[in-house]
């Protein structure tokens, strides 16, 4: 495997966060010269990317050696926010930590502290883990209003198919596209996504780009003109937020045409009636003029995907974003059941984790055996948003952000007093009003930033920072989807160890009783377990390894297998075994069973008087290949590419305001005013700006009032909390509230 | 005697910049006499990522225009230069000698393509060496075409009449950035954008899109026709920049109608409305 050339040796690895950011999956050959990183480059064995890579993995060296990067753990010297800092030793580090939090503990209850992360990364195992060690229900991504990035999504189809689906691009097998049981879709929608810079949800963009070699026609619905949407056969340039009504009318068209998979609809789905009264009311005409979209091309884009067989969707986060993002979702992923596209190759294929190997106890079932029966239910009782939407409670434990925000400020119903924030920047990121942020992490009594570098928030409110190791430097291993894979560590960088490594001590000092692992291998092997496998045989065979046919982690038609169901039964794990266009779960958690249409909080329809004054949708979170989020701003060949935080607007929407490109502008609400530097162009619609997030100057002075300039350009500020879904999940208001764009004189 | 060329395929290009960060990568630090000396830390784009935006709302298109050096056959940038600190080898690749073209910033001007930068610390003009010093070693192909996750950069020998690349370099779809220099470049590229004209016909008297349309298009001595579409959309690409043309739109009972068009820039010529002809 690692073959000596002059004292280099390459190991071979797969990618996941730090360094790279990203939701991972590559396969990479690190190129270690006397211990030391020099190069990366793709694996063209492993299946995820046959090679491929991106910017940031192949500027790597820039992250790991960056001059910045935090090398050992530091307490806080002097205010919060003046940037004094005292190295101490790990074990200081840990030993303030567990007395602290364990002080706490005693006087408010486990429950009084949140665990928070940012994107679903290399994080979910070591945080949950270590929340549920120390005994706290809340398991928060603090600040990402309405939970509105994927968990809307998953939700709804757990609720209505038993199971997660995806496009299938070959991804559950060794050869990929030359899998004999594999057949490229003929037509694949990608919605809100623009998968080539992304590489978004266990997804690489470039599976797309690969199937549209092999002959797939594209329908894109996207507000701006990317590069995927100016080829695709249809592209509906839709007002944002409004997804939901797009895919109920092309529900419409599929089932008053008659254009559905009858054979699938009749044996395996329930509701169809209900569903197919429901959609009466969204007909093109009328969902047009929600969408903007011309009512003609919502027709075609409805048959060319319902009479292209196997067809797929892309989907992306705006669908999470959209107001009721749950049904959203729902809507959409009703459109593979109604023509019967999911688990066939090259429609929606069910993703499980490989040989059903997951990264941490997050099922009940799997908490019960650790922690006992009685401790799950007080959990689960004490989870911030719980009592008030029954999602919360039953599906995967995470806190409701928006509530949970509101808590630390008000103390209601108990008070919160610390938080450990690890993998999340979230004054610089994901936070949607973030003074309000700002203020709730400044009033709390210890707060521990685990990270790569000094971002705002661990310059605005930690007491202690730990450094955190980047995927080179650590052992992990990653079951999202297939193949099942391990993290290889190469290098060592600083004192810096894994959020595996810290949290597993913690862990143990937490709850001695419980945690019996020594050592995060020994953790890795044992959930390793049913794969039958190890980490270092793992290792050994480059990395990765594919669940075998038979497994109900490989594809495909595994309801007719009984391959689906505890009880080996064909069907689906839902409570009627049917895919459930009328959703029980959904009527079990006071939710309407059936998709519906909502408008966005602020909008042309629902606030037109404020539409006078603020005329612009203001979308937010368009992707950069070289940034991921609010990552790599310091990363010097990322940011030559992309230097400034932009607002893109229509050329014709600029020459109305007298803007020029390149010009600074203000773009503002009622919330507040940031600046933007505007990029004028004919791609994005002209009633929408596009306000790329993430952005803080790392050059800059990082101490208060400044904090990296985010005050200046976080685009979040002008976002709202409180705006999420009636299932307490979705609808996140980051693509859909109004604005206003003026040119910035004289000033910058 | 190997003989290299390149076809960048417009078409697949993602615009993901992998092949400006290889480059980067390859030469940042790295000396590679006599070929090349190190590239600088920033500003230098050995391999240039131009971003192309074309037409206007609703119809827009975007592409991205990877360019190297174009490794010409007439290279004015070696005319321009002193005790020949420019040269072509062989195979075809140009190179700038690091010794010998040391303070001749005049080269940067002589190059119409605008690919060679100048490095302030070293005081000698740089650019794209195709890797010649990769190549010289054996590899098949520069740092840029083996990070290429699309397959948009074709790499290979013109002298092998096997190799993919000689077997399309002179078929009508590969074409020259700038045929107008006539310097003979060894990149060639495949689906570079030109001007488009588009419209959107509808049917007035019912208010609705217009589809299987008849739609002609006349200039440069030749006549295209075609049909408009489900959306009553027509879109005639790949035409002349900076050319007269005319458009003639024609259904029965409705009243022709003609327009003429320059391709300056490209041309979407929004929603066209075809009334009913009076007799009838
Ligand atoms: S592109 Fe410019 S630098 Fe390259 S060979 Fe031609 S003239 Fe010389
Ligand atoms: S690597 Fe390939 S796809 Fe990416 S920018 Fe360069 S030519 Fe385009």
């Amino acid at each position: 495997m690692n073959k000596d050339q002059e004292g280099e040796k390459i190991v071979r690895t797969t990618v996941w966060s730090p360094g790279a950011g990203c939701h991972g999956g590559c396969g990479v050959k690190l190129h270690v010269k006397n211990g030391r990183l020099v190069k990366v480059e793709g694996d063209e064995n492993h299946p995820w990317n046959q090679g491929r890579l991106c910017p940031r993995v192949l500027a790597l060296t820039q992250y790991v050696y960056h001059p910045d990067r935090l090398l050992y753990p530091m307490k806080r010297a002097g205010e919060r926010g003046e940037g004094k800092w005292t190295r101490i030793s790990w074990d200081e580090a840990f030993d303030t930590i567990e007395k602290k939090l364990k002080e706490i503990r005693d006087q408010f209850g486990a429950e009084s502290v949140l665990f928070c992360q940012g994107t679903g990364r290399d994080i979910g195992g070591p945080i949950s883990f270590l929340a549920y060690a120390y005994g706290s229900p809340n398991w928060v991504q603090l600040g990402l209003a309405g939970q509105s990035c994927y968990t809307p999504r998953l939700a709804a189809m757990f609720a209505t198919q038993g199971d997660y689906a995806v496009l299938d691009a070959g991804q559950f097998y060794e050869k990929r596209y030359d899998a004999p049981e594999w057949t490229p879709p003929k037509c694949i929608i990608v919605w809100a996504n623009n998968p080539v810079p992304t590489c978004p949800d266990a997804f690489h963009g470039h599976w797309v780009v690969e199937c549209m070699k092999r002959g797939a026609k594209v329908i894109t619905v996207d507000t701006r003109t990317t590069w995927m949407a100016s080829r695709s056969e249809i592209h509906l340039q839709i007002r944002p937020g409004t997804d939901g009504a797009l895919a109920l009318a092309m529900a419409h068209v599929i089932i008053n045409e008659k254009l559905y998979d009858k054979e699938f609809v009749e044996n395996w789905t329930f509701g169809f009636d209900e569903l197919k009264e429901r959609v009466q009311e969204y007909t093109p005409e009328r969902v047009s003029a929600i969408t903007w979209a011309p009512k003609e091309k919502i027709i075609n884009a409805a048959r060319l995907y319902a009479k292209s067989k196997p067809a797929s969707i892309h989907w992306g986060l705006p669908v999470d974003q959209c107001p009721e993002g749950t049904t959203v979702a729902q809507a959409i992923a009703h459109l593979w059941c109604l023509t019967g596209n999911l688990d066939i190759p090259g429609g929606e294929v069910i993703a499980r984790p490989a040989f059903g190997v997951t990264t941490y106890p997050f099922s009940s079932h799997e908490l019960t055996a650790l922690y006992g029966e009685e401790f799950v239910k007080k959990l689960t009782g004490k989870r911030i948003g719980a009592k008030v939407y029954p999602m919360v409670a039953n599906f995967r434990g995470w806190a409701q952000p928006d509530m949970a925000v509101d808590q630390i400020l008000t103390g209601d119903p108990y008070p919160i007093k610390a938080a450990w924030i690890q993998t999340t920047n979230i004054l610089g990121g994901q936070a949607a009003d973030t003074r309000k942020h700002y203020e709730a992490l400044k009033k709390l009594d210890f707060n521990v930033v685990v990270d790569t570098f000094h971002n705002p928030t661990s310059m605005a409110v930690a007491d202690i920072v730990l450094p955190a190791a980047t995927f080179p430097e650590k052992e992990s291993f990653r079951s999202w989807w297939a193949p099942l894979s391990v993290v290889v560590p190469a290098i060592k960088v600083g004192e810096c160890k894994s959020d595996w490594e810290i949290n597993l001590e913690l862990a143990r000092r937490f709850n001695p009783g419980a945690i019996r692992y020594k050592s995060v291998k020994e953790l890795i092997n044992d959930r390793l377990k049913p794969a039958g496998v190890t980490f270092d045989e793992l290792a050994a065979e480059g990395s990765w390894m594919m669940p075998p046919e038979g497994h109900s982690s490989k594809p495909y038609r595994r309801y007719e297998k009984g391959l689906l169901r505890a009880d080996g039964k064909p069907g689906f794990n839902t409570p009627t075994g049917k895919v459930e266009f009328w959703s029980k779960k959904y009527e079990e958690w006071d939710l309407d069973p059936l998709p519906y249409y909502d408008e966005p909080p602020e909008s042309e329809v629902r606030t037109p008087e404020l539409l006078k004054e603020y005329p612009l949708v203001m979308a937010t979170g368009r992707r950069s290949s070289v940034y991921f989020h609010s990552e790599h701003r310091m990363i010097p060949w990322m940011r030559e590419i992309d230097p400034d935080p932009i607002v893109e607007i229509n050329t014709k929407t600029a020459a109305d305001l007298g803007i020029g490109d390149g010009e600074w502008v203000y773009v503002e609400n009622r919330r507040g005013r940031i600046k933007r530097k505007a990029k004028v162009t004919p791609t994005i619609h002209p009633k929408v700006v596009m306000v790329p997030h993430g952005w803080w100057y790392p050059e800059t002075d990082g101490r208060e009032p400044n904090l990296f300039g985010i005050w200046d350009i976080n685009c979040n500020q002008l976002i709202p909390t409180g705006t999420q879904s009636r299932s307490g999940f979705g609808g996140g208001a980051y693509k859909t509230t109004l604005c206003r764009v003026r040119k910035l004189e004289k000033e910058r | 005697m190997r003989c290299y060329g390149m076809i960048i395929d417009i078409d697949k290009c993602t615009g993901c910049y992998n092949c400006f960060l290889a480059c980067r990568d390859e030469h940042y630090g790295n000396d590679f006499p006599p070929i090349a000396l190190a590239q600088p830390f920033q500003g230098h784009f050995w391999m240039q990522m131009n971003e192309r935006e074309r037409g206007i709302y609703p119809k827009v298109k975007v592409s991205f225009i990877p360019k190297p050096c174009m490794h010409c056959d007439d290279p004015p940038c070696a005319q321009a230069s002193l005790s020949g600190a420019v040269y072509k080898r062989p195979d075809g690749i140009v190179i700038i000698d690091p010794e010998k073209s040391r303070g001749q910033k005049e080269i940067l001007s002589s190059c119409p393509h605008r690919v060679i930068f100048w490095n302030e610390e070293k005081n000698i003009p740089q650019k794209c060496t195709l890797c010649a010093h990769l190549l010289d070693q054996g590899w098949g192909e520069p740092r840029c075409v083996e990070v290429c996750p699309t397959g948009a950069l074709l790499f290979g020998d013109l002298n092998d009449p096997k190799s993919q690349i000689s077997r399309i370099w002179n078929s009508k779809q590969v074409e020259v950035l700038h045929p107008e220099f006539e310097l003979k470049p060894r990149v060639k590229y495949m689906g570079l954008p030109k001007r488009f004209i588009a419209g959107t016909v509808i049917f007035k008297d019912k208010d609705e899109c217009a589809k299987e349309v008849k739609v002609t298009l006349t200039g440069r001595g030749k006549k295209q026709t075609l049909r408009t579409n489900n959306f009553g959309d027509f879109e005639f690409e790949g035409l002349e920049e900076g050319k007269e043309f005319t458009v003639k739109i024609e259904h029965s009972g409705y009243t022709p109608q003609s327009i003429k068009v320059q391709t300056k820039q490209d041309v979407y010529l929004g929603e066209i409305l075809l009334k009913r002809s009076s007799k009838r």
